[in-house]
């Protein structure tokens, strides 16, 4: 909220200043960056390089991304309008630049162009063709060769060409677009981009991760033909045009209805529309997205009918405002699902900072492992429906350790750790002291407000077990603050995870991140070093055997050997039991009007929203069908769906 | 003893009077009464137990572990499951429980999920539970209890400050009246609501909440005792020229004596006047600040805290926010009858003719 607050008002001086500045330019003037653009390439040799066919080299192995499971459904009928919200109007139809990475962004950018390839959503890093028709991985050198299709197409009919990729390295890397973190990443992940000819280019990593491939292949042009006035006003310039899209939704000018309404519309001669991977997705002719500010009215308008699908993950929602007997759905008019996903989440837990007294006793932490009752929060706060995370790092498929599962709650092993680490007898109030008379007492610090009912449960339990808990409720920013400058003792916070192949142990686990020379050149602890703030390592858990094998993760290219690393890492971590592991929302759920369709096996693995592929359609005839009997009191079987194909045990 | 003259009988017997302002004291002061003893009447700690011959009263000593009472646990006794299971014994050991045995802090559910449950005498949830299964009227009991407390302190402690330092200001004038007034000026014009944010985001969470309660009241009475000042400057300015208080200098009256024997009656229908009005601004500032999240500690209950759960529930349970917010508006209607009482029966105008 505040950055958003902040963003805007970063927009509003620097579009104030550009209007300042725009009295020095000559008004209607037709700029043409084509020149400007070669005269870049030439002065990045490394960077843009120009070959031939004959350049290529022969021996490689062309993948077309044949044989994997379709997406979609064969039964989807394309057209129909589909009614939806959002929170607040677009700020920008710009997918970089200030004000441009909002919630909006998914309708014109992430969901809905194309890569090169796209990861699969149903296995393990294996790539189906978008805009390339097939690559070749070198993954020795860490290149990604692909051949464009050659009927691929802006929205605007001009054809997609490697100039559009070469270009969209000079867009990316120009200042112009005010997007530092754009800036960035394309300056130091790739070292080279080749032309071979207007369809064949390889693009080249500069680190050969083993998924480094994703990153190549998940690269989306630019339309060099549309950003022909690319200058120092591209943020005013580019605010409300509509970027050329590879996807296959437009937005018309006559459909941006300032402060009400954005439309999308589908192209009826999309490029790709009878290509195996697409075929049956996108399917809806109509996107209508109303303004709807408050959450309350955007549920009260889907009860109406007015919005088709709403987002029903909260309990309150769920079970209390569309209970399974709410008439609409008893009468088989809203259809409730449930679907279960398998990606990285967001890991939720209690993460003990050992650098502070006492819990820089392993005793200590193994008794809070196990009086923390995240099985209670789980099965009465959370209504049983979340699951219990096991380590930092679920969800990495092979790379997530197979058998470790976190402790239990169980009082008897929490009071014979904390014993064990001198806390024996209990005080007037039933919490435990030791013979110093130091109460066995942490504070949790949490920025999340929404939670401090799952802390005040949490304490409610520890007490049984002669542990206190002090809760500290901030605000989100002062929250994360404290627990970045290494000030709790306990922190409740959660860092966003993305579908990456495996997790990130060095931002976490490494000392570089707990300590400013954490060990001295023999391996012992140096007596001087001092706590690194500002760091992810919120554990501040420094260890030398566990840093060579960070180390040497982070150096390593095998798959296998990373794989039995990061399992090596997660017992060390597991042991140290410096995280209690909190709760996974291992599903999301949905209410949808009878006349949203979605295939049989209702979604793909990995999503985390029903509507992120576009496999359901709109049944326009149900539409109307379902209304009159609504009317005329014609009821339906109800239908309440739970779709568990990825649930783990 | 106490030794009223027989103006101020006259004021009480008038006060009695007013019917209204009158059962609205007996009122408070059996509510203020009671809470005194809160511990006895809302605790999920039993108030008597006999246990093989031995009599226990754990409501205000140390915890006792359930293995004092034959249970296989170390930690503090579930008083209402020991008198389920003394009940089916049978053995001459039982348990006697408050009124309401739960505690407002214990997550007490019916049907083993947290959520808001309906008032229910059978469950002994009279006003239902809060979105995580905790008594409502405990929480409501022990938070007006704060509220109300707090309230008094704060009244008491601007007072106090108001008074001396306004009397003295109207009193001795001149320069020290000049300079103390510029303090105020400036002081007054420092936002109170932002230094409390301020404040409150600094102080560690290891002080007790006693501490921390005590903080709040002083940052608040820090901010808040400049108001009063003006009031008793004004009227003691009025007093100090009245023939009365030259007579009283005449006959070699300290300051002191002069100030608080001779001025401070004659001021006191003003001062009596805003004496409601301070009671219910405080209280008022605890809950909002509790509504915004910057009073006291979660799980600590509080007016605000429950208002806040209300409105975000308000289809759903409505009970929530009928019961935090009736019981805010009888406290303040409560308070205001009084006040209205005090000030007609304190009313110097009744007793005084000028000539």
């Amino acid at each position: 909220m505040n950055r958003t607050a902040r963003n805007g008002f970063a927009g509003i001086v620097l579009a104030a200043l550009l209007m300042a500045c725009g009295g020095a330019t000559e008004e209607g003037e037709v700029r043409d960056n084509t020149q400007e653009v070669l005269d870049y390439y030439a002065a990045h040799p490394d960077l843009f390089q120009f070959k031939t066919l004959a350049d290529l080299p022969a021996d490689l192995v062309w993948e077309r991304g044949e044989g994997l499971p379709d997406l979609g459904s064969p039964d989807a009928k394309k057209g129909g309008t589909q009614y939806g919200s959002i929170q607040d109007f677009p700020r920008t139809l710009r997918y970089v630049g200030p004000d441009s990475n909002g919630a909006f962004r998914t309708w014109i950018l992430d969901d809905v162009t194309l890569p090169l390839a796209l990861k699969h959503p149903d296995t393990d890093y294996d790539f189906y063709p978008a805009l390339a028709s097939e690559w070749a991985i070198d993954d020795e050198n860490g290149i990604v060769y692909a051949r464009l299709d050659p009927a691929a197409r802006w929205s605007d009919g001009e054809a997609i060409t490697v100039d559009d990729f070469m270009f969209m390295f000079f867009f990316n890397r120009s200042e112009y677009i005010v997007a530092p973190w754009y800036n960035n990443y394309y300056n130091i992940t790739f070292s080279n981009i080749t032309k071979y000819d207007d369809h064949t280019l390889s693009v080249t990593m500069n680190t050969k991760k083993p998924d480094f491939a994703y990153q190549a292949l998940d690269l989306r042009p630019e339309p060099q033909h549309f950003y022909k006035e690319l200058g120092d006003d591209f943020v005013e310039r580019y605010q409300w045009k509509f970027v050329p899209t590879t996807g296959p939704y437009v937005i018309r000018d006559e459909d941006l209805i300032p402060g009400r309404s954005v439309t999308l519309t589908r192209l009826q001669d999309w490029w790709a529309k009878d290509k195996k991977y697409f075929a049956n997705r996108y399917n809806v002719d109509r996107i209508v997205l109303n303004v709807i500010r408050d959450a309350n009215n955007v549920f009260e308008s889907f009860k109406r009918g007015d919005i088709d699908q709403f987002g029903l993950n909260l309990a309150e929602h769920w079970y209390e405002k569309l209970p399974d007997t709410d008439p609409d759905v008893a009468n088989g008019y809203i259809h409730k699902s449930v679907f279960y996903n398998q990606r990285p989440r967001p890991n939720y837990g209690l993460w003990m900072n050992t650098s502070r007294p006492m819990l820089d006793d392993q005793n200590v932490r193994l008794g809070i492992q196990y009086a923390s009752n995240w099985d209670l929060v789980i099965e009465s706060f959370f209504r049983g429906d979340y699951s219990r995370m096991h380590t930092a790092n679920d969800g990495f498929g092979s790379f997530s350790h197979p058998t470790i599962r976190a402790r239990p709650f169980d009082i008897d092993k929490a009071l014979e750790h904390f014993a064990l680490a001198g806390f024996t007898t209990r005080g007037p109030d039933g919490i435990l002291v030791n013979e110093q008379g130091q109460r066995l007492a942490f504070t949790i610090t949490t920025g999340y407000t929404t939670m401090a009912d799952i802390l005040t449960i949490l304490r409610e339990e520890a007490a049984k077990a002669g542990l206190e808990f002090r809760i500290e409720v901030l605000d989100q920013t002062a929250g994360w603050q404290k627990v970045q400058e290494k000030q709790h003792d306990i922190g409740f916070v959660a860092l966003g995870v993305g579908t990456e192949m495996y997790a990130r142990f060095w931002d976490y686990y490494h000392s570089d991140n707990a300590y400013d020379d954490a060990f001295l050149e023999d391996g012992s602890v140096n007596p001087d070093r001092k706590i690194k703030v500002q760091t992810n390592n919120m554990e501040a858990l420094a260890s030398y055997e566990l840093d060579q094998m960070i180390d040497q993760f982070v150096a390593s290219n095998d798959v296998d050997e990373m794989r039995e690393l990061s399992h090596r890492m997660q017992e060390f971590v597991y042991e140290y039991a410096s995280f209690v592991p909190g709760f996974v929302q291992d599903f999301y759920r949905i209410g949808h009007w009878r006349w949203v369709k979605y295939p049989e096996f209702f979604n793909h693995k990995s999503p985390s929203l029903a509507t992120e592929l576009h496999v359901h359609w709109i049944d326009e005839q149900l539409k109307q069908e379902t209304l009159a009997a609504r009317r005329a009191g014609q009821t339906f079987e109800p239908q309440i769906r739970v779709y568990d194909q990825y649930r783990l045990q | 003893m106490l030794r009223l003259n027989p103006q101020t009988i006259k004021k009480l017997k008038r006060f009695r009077q007013i019917k209204r302002g009158y059962y609205s004291f007996l009122i408070l002061m059996v509510m203020l009464g009671l809470f005194v003893v809160g511990e006895l009447l809302i605790n999920n700690r039993a108030l008597v137990v006999k246990y093989e011959g031995e009599w226990y009263f754990p409501t205000y000593s140390a915890f006792h572990p359930g293995t004092d009472f034959g249970l296989p646990y170390t930690y503090e006794t579930n008083y209402r499951e020991l008198k389920q299971r003394f009940a089916e014994e049978n053995s001459g050991n039982w348990v006697l429980l408050p009124l309401v045995p739960y505690s407002p802090n214990e997550n007490h559910s019916t049907t083993g999920i947290f959520r808001p449950e309906a008032p229910s005498a059978q469950y002994q949830h009279y006003l239902g539970t809060d979105s995580t299964s905790r008594d409502i009227l405990a929480r409501l009991f022990y938070g007006t209890r704060t509220a109300l407390f707090f309230a008094m302190a704060f009244t008491l402690a601007t007072y106090v400050i108001g008074i001396a330092i306004g009397a003295a200001m109207g009193y001795f004038g001149g320069l020290f009246d000049l300079l103390f007034q510029r303090v105020i000026e400036i002081w007054s014009n420092v936002p109170f609501l932002y230094m409390v944010i301020i404040i409150f985001s600094v102080i560690p969470a290891t002080f007790s909440i006693f501490t921390r309660i005590s903080i709040l009241l002083t940052v608040m009475v820090l901010f808040s005792w400049t108001s009063m000042t003006y009031y008793m400057r004004t009227e003691t300015y009025k007093q100090k020229v009245r023939d009365y208080v030259a007579s009283a200098r005449l006959i070699g009256s300290s300051n002191t004596r002069i100030i608080f024997k001779h001025i401070l009656p004659n001021v006191l229908a003003t001062l009596v006047t805003f004496m409601p009005f301070t009671v219910i601004a405080a209280v008022t500032a605890i809950t909002a600040l509790d509504f915004l999240g910057f009073g006291l500690p979660p799980p600590t209950p509080s007016l605000g805290e429950l208002l806040k759960q209300g409105t975000a529930n308000l289809r759903t349970a409505p009970w929530i926010v009928t019961s935090a917010f009736g019981t805010l508006v009888v406290l303040l209607t409560l308070v205001t009858f009084i006040g209205e009482a005090i000030r007609e029966s304190f009313d110097p105008k009744k007793f005084t003719v000028y000539k």
